[in-house]
């Protein structure tokens, strides 16, 4: 199929390897994990949002049989040091977390004490007789009383509670401002979310007496950099920890810290020699493992009278939640940096502000830019409105075309190689734009509200170690592989990435496969055992496809070039120019046609392990290689979206009609797996722009910790996608990979809400915040100014 | 979320159900279907230190249909009354109801008895019980005793059991061949419990106007509501789209729902006037269907 272009291996719709024992019930999750002797941790947690510690009595709760003891911060002190965040950026207050809170809580959920006993039964017993004196502090729960003057203080060595604050101008805004046509603003409510992953955080902790070393099992998907922080904070040695991750299900972002919680399982093990395990169970996911989006957007544009953008400023405020487990700039930083994407906006303002307040803290979650392409394209409908313009004209006018690559954004990020206009005109073709619009026009005539939103998406996929550097967030982009060749001609091959599902060992042995010239059968991937694994950054963002897949096709090419140079020596040639490795044998150019040697990967394997006198002089033996890899400073896939919806305006129901999505990510290395990402990533962005709520009342307290309150999509609730392809690969990276699987959570945020207030229109409301659920839209519509107001004069017939 | 200790029972006969729980009273609960009850227990919501498990008495799983009644015994799975050719005859409105429960795996474990008993104000067993005036059978040492169900649900999650009983079986009317009927169910996502629920049968004369009609709506308050519509005179009338209308938002004047977390009182207001309307409809065409 077209899709494997100059490739082999890569490109082909293989199936995923993984599944076999993934749906047939025999993975190895946390819990599949036998540990003999393992004593069980449960958490007390707080029942306020907002309280000083008074006292903890543990006693009651230590007397019941089977317990083991009962820890409280005080303890977690002497065992542990404190999580520090003090990166140099510009704003940001640098912040200081105990392992157990020792002062004050500062969430409903917050992990006051700890329980270890024989099983969970008796832990949680326990767990209800540890008896905790708290004093009611006034909870902050909302950004505006966040940032109050005089606001009661979420982490006391804070001046305020605004942790971060940033400012960035290119160009002149304020004169194009001036020179506007039009200053059109508009407002994006995102509310808060949490990752949901089906297997919950957990972790468990065993400590060697005798080797003085913990292995520490946890899903996770930063595998070495959670090792070097559990040593760190453990005060230990990084050589005395590994790090195991098996089968994990599921992480979306929030299986990358290294949470309190698991931190005080380890210094358990440790401290009571014996193996101490820890499932946290679903009320306390969704209440206190890490919350992600509620942020808020302003935008203001200053536009021509074609609604072409002159100047563009963005101010984003963001609710942290009660600690830092991430620099607090971090997500709001890279929306900002990135608002413009496909558009030519050359004058551009933001100002950040993150706040604490007393909820769960904030982490990253699939897209933690997710709301970056509702504002763009939802600023451009605002433009749209207000100027009686069409959507769509409005897109096109101020469209980068594929001339203007590389285009350097306002914010000095440049794009190249990507195809929004491209994406554009496939996906309005598909839904026949035209058509649409008198079908709705035809359908308003009968009292119903069809509309169509259309988000395109430049989607920031791999980050290299030069744009954290540039953007001031913490951290590096490499990877780092390793590929053995085997004795008898297999492969094993090796990444720092920590797969939670994503079809790991299928797609990265594609990428070895090419590299190396077999096929991706021979090929093994093993990643999540840091004594295995090499020391890479692990899986974040849309990185493992272009950083891990990257580094290990380069590490494979390594491969193939010392193995054909043995091949070289064998069949008495000068060069190994004229040969290649293909399926795991070597071949001949002969007169331009290919031809077999007899000679096979295995073969050359077999001398280089067993019989290295024969190979040629200077070849070190084995077959064993290793290499690091630091992308380009940043990626960039694209995407346009198009979803139609009908509103009932009887009920506020919306339904989803149609969604297609017109996507170019670069080299495909195996498009069930990028099928499967782009699926996935649309129905996470629907599910949260619909259903998913993190609630909390005006006193701080968490209203949905089950999930009959916290409502997460299922198959019934969503379209059908209908995906068209493109494939232009990123010239600056290996195979052309550009990585994926973020961006369809942006786009699905943007099309759904921009295509219910293309629905909307006629009531004169705008839909400014999610979740777009039914008793929202029917709010929406009770204070419509004037119903119908608009039915006469149709926008289209005026522009046409 | 594991349950604290209890004390597990699995009595073989109803007798020996009753009398486990006249022995331990307050502090013994049945568990029919577990689809509530066992989320209830794992998040210590309920803790029973008795618990007794219906499970082993399947002379409560059966389906009668007799003339002028359907009874339908306490341990019959939803599955098997949204799919029983039996119900779907004798009363397809509570077939067709029992087909929304949940999905699939919670109709396959939850029971007819668990559902009435665990009176979830939106769920739609007890709608359609309100609605049809089903009697539901209670068992004790005492004796067995039919209670109506306006009378069986008392508040929410409340019902007419006394000390000792249980819940053994519930009687339904009939639905004649003539009488149409409506089901209206309104949630975020399939399988929720309703938001507003609303179920309606009707008859026509034969003049084509209203002769008999009857409404009940889920959701809307602590036990689902039959809706007293003795002050809309509609009996006699012709059903016209204004009429139904009218209906629609009668049903709507007579509930009271309180706010909610995320639910304004008014948009469940008007939620069931609009359902209330849509399953008048639904109900009409029903009737028509039979007519024509």
């Amino acid at each position: 199929m077209s899709e494997t272009g100059p490739f082999h291996y890569i490109g082909k719709p293989l199936g995923r390897k993984e599944d076999q024992r993934l749906v047939s019930g025999r993975g190895r999750y946390l819990d599949d994990i036998v540990v003999p002797g393992a004593l069980h941790a449960c958490f007390v947690r707080s029942p306020h949002a907002h309280a000083r510690i008074l006292g903890i009595s543990v006693d009651t709760a230590r007397a019941i049989p089977g317990v083991a003891g009962v820890f409280t911060g005080q303890d977690l002190e002497k065992w542990t040091n404190r999580l520090r965040l003090a990166p140099p950026i510009e704003g940001l207050h640098p912040t200081e977390i105990a392992t157990l809170p020792t002062d004050k809580v500062r969430f409903h959920g917050d992990p006051v004490a700890v329980v270890v006993a024989c099983d969970r039964y008796v832990a949680e017993d326990a767990a209800e007789l540890v008896e905790i004196d708290y004093e009611p502090l006034q909870p902050i729960v909302s950004l505006d009383s966040a940032l109050a003057p005089g606001a009661m203080l979420v982490d006391e060595s804070l001046p305020t509670n605004l942790v971060s604050h940033q400012k960035f101008a290119a160009g002149n805004v304020d004169g194009r401002r001036r020179q506007a046509h039009a200053v059109v603003e508009a407002s994006f409510s995102q509310h808060r979310q949490t990752h949901v992953p089906i297997e919950t955080r957990g972790c468990a902790a065993v400590w060697d007496p005798g080797r003085a070393h913990l292995t520490f099992h946890a899903g996770n998907q930063v595998p070495h950099p959670l090792r070097s922080m559990l040593a760190m904070r453990l005060g230990i040695a990084e050589t005395q920890v590994t790090v195991i991750s098996p089968d994990v299900g599921g992480g979306f972002g929030q299986k990358i810290a290294l949470y309190r919680e698991e931190l005080t399982v380890a210094a358990l093990a440790r401290h009571l020699r014996q193996p101490v395990r820890w499932r946290e169970d679903r009320a306390e996911n969704l209440m206190a493992a890490s919350h992600a989006r509620e942020n808020l957007c302003r935008t203001r544009a200053s536009v021509a009278r074609d609604g072409r953008i002159l100047g563009l400023e963005l101010e984003i405020v963001e609710d942290f939640g009660a600690y830092c487990f991430y620099p607090a700039n971090y997500m709001s930083r890279v929306v900002a940096m990135i608002l413009t994407g496909p558009y030519r906006i050359e004058d551009y303002a933001f100002e950040m502000k993150v706040a604490l307040t007393n909820k769960c803290g904030n982490g990253p979650m699939r897209a933690p830019m997710a709301i970056t392409s509702w504002v763009m394209d939802g600023t451009l409908d605002a433009v749209a409105r207000e100027l009686d313009l069409d959507p769509l004209d409005v897109r096109r006018v101020n469209m980068l075309r594929a001339s203007d690559f590389p285009y350097r954004m306002a914010t000095g990020e440049v794009l190249e190689d990507i195809t929004p206009a491209e994406t554009l005109e496939s996906a309005v073709k598909a839904v026949d734009y035209d058509a649409f619009r008198r079908r709705q026009r035809d359908l308003r005539g009968e009292g119903r509200y069809i509309g169509l939103g259309i988000c395109t998406v430049v989607e920031s996929t791999t980050y290299g170690s030069a744009f954290y550097k540039s953007a001031g967030i913490a951290g590096s982009g490499h990877e780092a592989a390793w590929v053995r060749v085997e004795p008898s001609g297999v492969v094993n091959a090796s990444v720092g990435l920590g797969g939670t599902g994503q079809g790991y060992e299928t797609a990265l042995s594609q990428t070895v496969a090419e590299g190396l010239g077999v096929d991706p059968s021979q090929v093994s991937i093993l990643t999540g055992n840091t004594d295995v694994a090499p020391y890479g950054m692990g899986s974040r963002g849309a990185r493992g496809g272009t950083a891990g897949g990257g580094a290990l096709y380069l590490c494979a090419l390594k491969a193939r070039e010392q193995v054909l140079q043995i091949a070289a020596h064998r069949l008495d040639l000068n060069s190994a120019q004229e040969l290649r490795l293909l399926d795991g044998q070597v071949e001949r150019q002969i007169d331009g046609r290919w031809r077999a040697t007899g000679l096979s990967l295995g073969d050359i394997a077999k001398i280089a392990y067993l019989d290295p006198t024969r190979l040629p002089e200077g070849t070190s033996p084995g077959l064993d290689f290793s290499l690091t890899y630091d992308p380009p400073p940043m990626t960039y896939s694209n995407s346009t979206h198009a979803c139609e919806v009908e509103v009932d305006v009887r009920t506020g129901k919306l339904s989803i009609i149609r969604y297609v999505v017109s996507e170019d990510c670069g080299t495909v290395i195996n498009p069930i797996v990028v099928r499967g990402q782009q699926q996935g990533a649309i129905a996470m962005g629907l599910s949260g722009s619909l259903l998913e709520e993190v609630l909390y009342d005006e006193n701080g307290q968490n209203l949905s910790a089950t999930l009959a309150d916290y409502l997460v999509a299922t198959a019934c609730e969503l379209p059908n996608f209908e995906i068209l392809h493109h494939h232009t690969p990123n010239r600056r990276t290996p195979a052309g990979i550009k990585g994926m699987a973020e961006g369809g959570v942006m786009g699905a945020i943007g099309a759904v809400t921009n295509a219910v207030n293309d629905a909307l229109a006629p009531f004169g409301v705008v839909a400014d915040r999610q979740p777009l659920s039914p008793q929202y839209l029917w709010s929406l519509l009770q204070n419509a100014p004037t119903a119908s107001r608009q039915e006469g004069k149709e926008r289209s017939e005026r522009h046409e | 979320m594991k349950p604290a200790s209890f004390n597990y029972h699995r009595p073989q006969t109803v007798e020996a159900a009753i009398g486990l729980l006249a022995r331990y009273g307050a502090s013994a609960k049945p568990i029919a279907g577990g689809q509530s009850l066992g989320p209830m227990l794992n998040m210590r919501l309920a803790r029973p230190e008795h618990l007794v498990d219906l499970n082993d008495l399947v002379e409560l799983d059966f389906l009668r249909a007799s003339g002028e009644v359907l009874e339908i015994g306490a341990m019959t799975r939803h599955i098997r009354i949204a799919t029983a050719p039996e119900v779907r005859r004798a009363h397809p409105l509570l077939a067709a109801a029992a087909a929304t429960i949940g999905h699939y795996p919670i109709r396959q474990r939850g029971t007819i008895g668990g559902s009435l008993v665990h009176a979830d104000p939106a769920a739609q067993i007890p709608l359609i019980a309100t609605l049809c005036n089903a009697e539901i059978i209670v068992s004790g040492m005492a004796g067995t005793r039919e209670v109506s169900a306006s009378e069986f649900f008392q508040a929410v999650m409340t019902v007419d059991l006394r000390h000792g009983e249980m819940l053994t079986a519930v009687r339904f009317p009939v639905l004649a061949a003539t009488t149409g009927w409506g089901f209206r169910l309104f949630s975020r996502r399939r399988g929720d419990f309703a938001i507003v629920a609303v179920a309606t049968t009707l008859s026509l004369d034969g003049d084509g106007r209203f002769a008999t009609v009857d409404i009940a709506v889920g959701g809307v308050d602590s036990v689902p509501l039959r809706i007293d519509l003795s002050g809309a005179a509609i009996k006699g009338e012709i059903p016209t789209e204004s009429r139904v209308s009218d209906m629609a938002a009668f049903v709507a004047d007579r509930i009271n729902p309180d706010d909610g977390a995320t639910i304004p009182a008014e948009y469940r207001r008007k939620l069931a006037a609009e359902l209330a309307r849509q399953a008048l409809h639904e109900a009409l065409e029903r009737t028509r269907g039979v007519a024509s």
